[in-house]
């Protein structure tokens, strides 16, 4: 398997510039100037040639991607144009509110959406079945920003059961120091501000958690709905098997591939970054990072954040075909 | 599980370990790009470094009107070239080291000097020193010739013609007062979140998380007496207006700026909320380019500025947010105004007739370019271009909409023969009438052009900004800006169609925010009750 691992890994390279190469490629077909939208409405053109000297943008392009290739082989992903600061670092504390995002809209839509698509095929055309296919429908239709803006007046503004956004109160700013960037993590090595930072994550979670949840649902359904059909269930229901073990052991673990499969995807989707989401709830993300990089024509920006999130995206596709080895014995890596 | 209780649990852990303060919450509209003064021209960077530094002139709360802040007095020379400046004595900067004539030496020669080593090289260009000041060091355009020391709290800046409104431009919220000492320390990191920045204003930098907040700490020892009021200042980033307007009415942020006009009765309608507006100090306008045949034609611009029914439009869009008088500068500049300005009658008919006189009895095709963004000056740019563009219907225009990428649309707009007829606006730096009048109608126009394509040059009305950005009668210069907005007027190069107030929202229980109409003002005052 370790081979496998090997050889998936160094398939990445050709990967990461492939998709270095688009995405500069890209950019540069965007009509517009970084130094224009950095200057405003008052830049002068001089001052435009001036910035746009500064900041290598005057070079012929396969000279500015060798000079990026070269920065990126060498770990660096440069600098942000408007803030000067190291993509680097930015990506560094952008990342883990990401990735605590993700983690937790995944949580919900795996715990919610799996038991009822589950419930939705065994109890097939029942109630249930209905109810949860409607979900299912309301939830991958629902517009997002509407979404996020209806929890929030609800749980926010009129309830105050809940945070409208950010990350952590201002109130726990005394108390609490980001260690790892990682809230939840930094909050339980701590021991403080905990049940802050979790109430942050709640509404986020459920706004950005709905359209995997509703297809986390609808996949699991099917994908329950075939297995339960099979031979080996009927053989194992003739034996006299419990109802619940027929279910749980014998037709779930059948049915759990494409559901990983579609887990892995979504997850890699949302590690991408969730703009949105992330634009409602104040959230300090990457989705909306690099969005504005692209507004801004942060080109170092765009470019370094790109390149990662397709790095994180091929890692986690890479994971979800190492879990088929888990769930399938019958599959091995050579 | 209330979030009062949350906040309880949380308060209370402050007060057992000692922590319980004033912490005011500001809603930002965005992530300062950098805390480095002089660098930077974005309103978002500009309103944070409000806070940790000091300018040498301040204006009066609400106005634009000087009054001393780091510089007790100022004087002119006698020719008007020359402009000193006497400053405070005692004041510390954040890091504790002196503020002194040689503090504001090192800051002006940071920001006027390309060859002085303690610049960041990279990135932006201390451009808003060139385009105030007509240059660098060395450059023959530099206004500034010379700055020096004169004594320890008295420095002197020399120039190569008399600049009036000097003192009011130096006051802007780009040129505050950094630490020497600090900058020399942090180096390129200076400004970053790693650096920090230091000033004498009213709160110092404590920490900078990105993409979250900023988090400020009174300045113990500033200046001015009893003040700040409020024992930390938190402003956190939340560039969405709904979801700015959200916190505020979760009570989770305690005042916010830049909220569209649309939420005035929302804001209104709540029992929690005031609103709170900013004097305008910006201008939207519909520029017509005469390099295009019907619009070299002043008749036909005249014609378009008739039939735009500027008030009912303003009254849609901005309802009482917004003016609409015919000038090109805002109320702030009254005193310039022309009395014989009196804005076009909206009148479709006479309109009609002016084109026809030019020769266009059944109008003719128009492209009308339109801001792909929301700017204070026209918060919803299509919507309102549409309106005009009803407008111009009725009177025979064909308006063909066409709107680019904000990149590409500041760009192009530039590009000769330019865009026909297109919307943007302008909100002033410092409280000179030469802020509004230079960067649109001083030689050469870099966004409209003459028929040969060549960017316009209007010769008298150049001849007269230059008489005015020089001079330094007062009463002189009142008579030459209201010659200048009484041609700007005529030449209809630059329809004013709005002067807006920016709305902007704070809890009951926040009290002494007023707001300037600079764009910033510093959170000195700000109060808060109701811990």
């Amino acid at each position: 398997m370790w081979a496998y691992v090997a050889r998936r890994l160094l398939g990445l390279i050709p990967v990461l510039f492939g998709i270095s190469l688009l995405v500069f490629g890209f950019l540069r077909a965007i009509p517009g100037d970084p130094a224009v939208v950095m200057l405003g409405e008052r830049g002068t053109p001089e001052q435009i040639e001036a910035l746009r000297e500064k900041l290598g943008l005057n070079r012929p392009l396969p000279e500015q991607y060798v000079i990026f290739v070269g920065q990126l082989l060498r770990g660096d992903l440069g600098r942000s144009s408007f803030s000067l600061l190291e993509v680097r670092d930015l990506l560094a504390a952008k990342w883990p509110a990401t990735f605590e995002l993700a983690v937790s809209a995944m949580v919900v839509a795996i715990i919610i959406g799996v038991p009822l698509g589950i419930l939705a095929a065994v109890r097939k055309n029942s109630i249930w079945d209905n109810l949860a296919t409607s979900f299912a429908l309301v939830g991958v239709s629902l517009p997002v920003f509407w979404l996020g803006l209806m929890l929030v007046y609800l749980f926010a503004v009129n309830l105050q059961w809940l945070p409208s956004g950010g990350r952590l109160s201002v109130e726990a700013d005394a108390f609490f120091r980001p260690i790892t960037g990682f809230y939840v993590l930094d909050s339980l090595i701590q021991r403080k501000a905990v049940i802050d930072v979790l109430s942050h994550l709640v509404l986020p979670a459920l706004t950005l958690g709905t359209i995997p949840l509703a297809i986390l649902t609808r996949i699991t359904r099917s994908a329950m709905l075939e297995v339960l059909s099979q031979d080996y269930v009927r053989t194992a229901r003739a034996k006299g098997q419990a109802e619940r073990v027929v279910i749980w052991r014998h037709a779930l673990k059948n049915a759990l591939l494409p559901v990983v499969t579609i887990i892995g995807l979504q997850f890699g989707t949302l590690l991408g970054g969730a703009i949105l989401t992330e634009t409602i709830f104040s959230w300090p993300g990457i989705g909306s990072w690099i969005y504005e990089g692209i507004i801004n024509r942060d080109y170092p920006v765009v470019q370094g954040g790109v390149v990662f999130v397709a790095f994180v995206f091929v890692l986690i596709n890479l994971l979800v075909d190492l879990s088929y080895a888990l769930l399938d014995p019958r599959i091995q890596y050579r | 599980m209330r979030r009062q209780w949350l906040m309880a649990l949380a308060l209370s852990a402050l007060a057992s370990a000692g922590l319980a303060q004033k912490t005011l919450v500001f809603g930002h509209e965005g992530e300062p790009v950098n805390l480095e003064s002089g660098n930077i021209t974005d309103g978002v960077s500009i309103y944070a470094q409000r806070q940790i530094y000091d300018t040498l002139v301040d204006f009066k709360p609400g106005s634009s009107d000087p009054v001393p802040a780091l510089a007790t007095s100022w004087f002119a020379s006698p020719d008007g070239k020359s402009w000193t400046f006497r400053l405070r004595q005692g004041v510390k900067f954040h890091d504790g080291t002196d503020f002194d004539a040689n503090a504001v030496l090192f800051n002006v020669n940071r920001w006027w000097d390309p060859k002085d080593p303690t610049r960041i090289q990279g990135g932006a260009n201390y451009e808003i020193w060139g385009e105030l000041f007509g240059g660098y060091k060395g450059t023959s355009g530099s206004f500034l010739k010379n700055v020096r020391v004169v004594d320890k709290y008295t420095i002197r800046f020399d120039f190569g013609a008399p600049i009036p409104y000097f003192p009011v431009a130096i006051g802007s919220g780009y040129f505050g007062i950094a630490s020497p000492a600090a900058i020399k320390a942090q180096g390129a990191k200076y400004g970053t979140p790693a650096g920090g920045a230091v000033g004498t204003g009213p709160f110092r930098f404590k920490e900078w998380r990105v993409g979250d907040r900023l988090i400020l700490e009174k300045n113990p020892n500033f200046w001015k007496q009893g003040l700040p009021k409020a024992d930390a200042l938190v402003m956190r980033f939340i560039k969405d207006p709904a979801a700015r307007l959200a916190e505020l009415k979760a009570g989770s942020i305690d005042l916010t700026i830049q909220i569209p006009p649309a939420n005035l009765g929302a804001i209104e309608a709540d029992r929690n909320l005031d609103p709170v507006l900013r004097p305008s100090f910006n201008v939207g306008y519909l520029a017509l380019n005469p390099a295009y045949k019907p619009l070299s034609d002043v008749r036909v611009r005249q014609a378009i500025a008739m039939a735009i029914n500027k008030k009912a439009i303003v009254q849609a869009f901005w309802s009482k947010l917004g003016e609409t008088n015919g000038h090109f500068t805002p109320t702030a500049f009254k005193t310039y105004w022309s009395p014989e300005v009196t804005d076009y009658e909206y009148n479709p008919t006479k309109a009609k007739q002016l084109l026809a006189q030019a020769g266009y009895p059944n109008g003719f095709d128009l492209e009308f370019w339109y801001m792909p963004v929301s700017r204070p000056y026209f918060p919803t740019p299509k919507e309102i271009a549409e309106a005009m563009g009803a407008d111009l219907s009725a009177i025979g225009i064909r308006v063909k909409f066409q709107t680019k990428d904000w990149a590409t649309y500041l760009n192009d707009r530039k590009v000769a023969p330019g865009f026909q007829a297109y919307m943007l606006g302008w909100t002033g730096d410092y409280g000179d009438p030469s802020n509004f009048f230079d960067p649109h109608f001083a030689s050469p126009i870099t966004d409209l052009f003459d028929s040969a394509g060549k960017p316009l040059d209007v010769k008298e009305l150049n001849a007269l900004l230059a008489r005015g950005s020089s001079s330094s009668n007062q009463a002189e210069r009142i008579r030459i800006y209201q010659q200048a907005d009484k041609m700007v007027f005529d030449l209809a190069l630059r329809i004013p169609i709005v002067h807006s107030q920016p709305l902007n929202a704070k809890r009951k229980n926040v009290t002494g925010w007023v707001l300037s109409p600079l764009g910033s003002e510093s959170l000195e005052d700000v109060d808060k009750s109701g811990l």
